[in-house]
């Protein structure tokens, strides 16, 4: 072969290698499955299983949150699906919310999926096309995630009893 | 050196390196980039590197070579540069006093090995010797003084010696296989180290001392 060629390949090569490794530092994935469906949802070829997804929405609505988020996990193992992740925040939010109190782990678990499904959706949001939910867009899913996980005068008023889960 | 070695084998071993060296197993950041003060050590590994005559910059980029062949000089540098910073981060303890040691360690090291500028085969023989150091320090008797013991006898003199040392010794647990990509890492910089393009006296040098031994 000749050395031309050789050196050419080693470009391309080198430069390929290195662009992948520059984009694993940057996505810090922390899985396999998170590796392969990041590059794959790159080229445009990541698919949810549908299946899982629609068995985790259904578990979801029928406040069976831990289950629901175990089948939206296999629905996207990857996470790379802005609705997927909405779905899994929403069922943290759901599972977390108290008529008197918030239980703070599991906001701040929604907090993350809410933030993975604004950075994944389209121009920066996610917004369902679900009716029937009553939050439906990652930004409010985000607020009401944030604004309970503040400690603030307001979490002391007695009509905050009257409220009702979104 | 030939070709396929300076444009193919070389850059693929030491990015091998920078994305192994850089993997921490269960970590919640399982690639960290490397520390600021390891790219000041990196700087300095190629300063002493050059001086010895282990690599010579001349051979990769010069205006001789054509635009083709200074790319792929260029690059075997700056991979070269990423993967010395990468292990110089594997090889430091996260934390803690032992951290503020083992920079102290490499900086005084490198510099020492600059002054005394030794040639192409001591310099190697000596970085050897610098990160297999720190790999037994770190990943043998550090990870064993902080692994969580079975023992009653064991647990009681860790919480002795966390007491002794205000708990600036221990660290955190490492993932069983933590060591073993380790040793691998720091096993494959420093064959990348030995294959890169010496000075030409260098190589004379390490010929007629083979010819002189014949």
């Amino acid at each position: 072969m000749r050395e031309t060629t050789v050196r050419r390949a080693g470009l391309a090569i080198t430069l390929t290698y290195a662009l992948l490794v520059g984009w694993l530092y940057a996505r810090q994935p922390a899985t396999i499955a998170e590796v392969t469906g990041g590059l794959s949802s790159a080229i445009g070829a990541y698919r949810i299983d549908q299946k899982a997804f629609d068995n985790g929405l259904r578990y979801f609505r029928s406040d069976q949150f831990v289950e629901a988020r175990a089948a939206f996990e296999r629905a996207d193992p990857a996470r790379r699906d802005a609705r997927t992740q909405f779905y899994i925040g929403y069922s943290y939010y759901r599972q977390g919310w108290g008529r008197l109190y918030s239980d703070d782990t599991l906001y701040r678990q929604g907090l993350e999926a809410a933030e993975r499904a604004v950075a994944l959706g389209p121009q920066q949001t996610f917004t369902s096309d679900d009716p029937s939910e009553r939050i439906r867009t990652a930004d409010e899913l985000r607020a009401d995630l944030e604004s309970g996980l503040r400690r603030e005068a307001a979490d002391f008023n007695p009509m905050r009893m009257l409220r009702e889960r979104k | 050196m030939t070709a396929a070695l300076e444009a193919i084998y070389l850059p693929a071993i030491c990015l091998t390196v920078f994305l192994l060296g850089g993997l921490r197993l269960g970590a919640p950041v399982p690639l960290p980039p490397p520390s600021l003060y390891s790219l000041v050590l990196a700087v300095l590994l190629l300063g002493v590197l050059i001086q010895s005559g282990a690599l010579a910059p001349g051979r990769l980029l010069d205006a001789s070579r054509s635009a083709l062949e200074n790319l792929n000089g260029f690059m075997l540098l700056a991979a070269l540069f990423v993967a010395a910073a990468q292990v110089f981060s594997l090889l430091t303890p996260d934390d803690g006093l032992p951290r503020i040691l083992f920079c102290i360690y490499f900086l005084v090291l490198l510099l020492n090995t600059w002054a005394a500028a030794p040639d192409r085969v001591r310099v190697l023989r000596s970085l050897a010797v610098t990160f297999g150091a720190a790999f037994i320090l770190k990943f043998v008797i550090l990870a064993a003084l902080s692994e969580p013991t079975a023992g009653r006898l064991g647990r009681v003199l860790q919480l002795l010696l966390e007491g002794v040392t205000l708990g600036a010794l221990t660290q955190n647990v490492q993932h069983p296989a933590s060591g073993y990509l380790a040793f691998f890492t720091v096993a494959l910089f420093l064959i990348a180290l030995a294959l890169l393009p010496a000075h030409a006296s260098d190589l004379s040098r390490a010929q007629g001392i083979v010819l002189r031994d014949r």
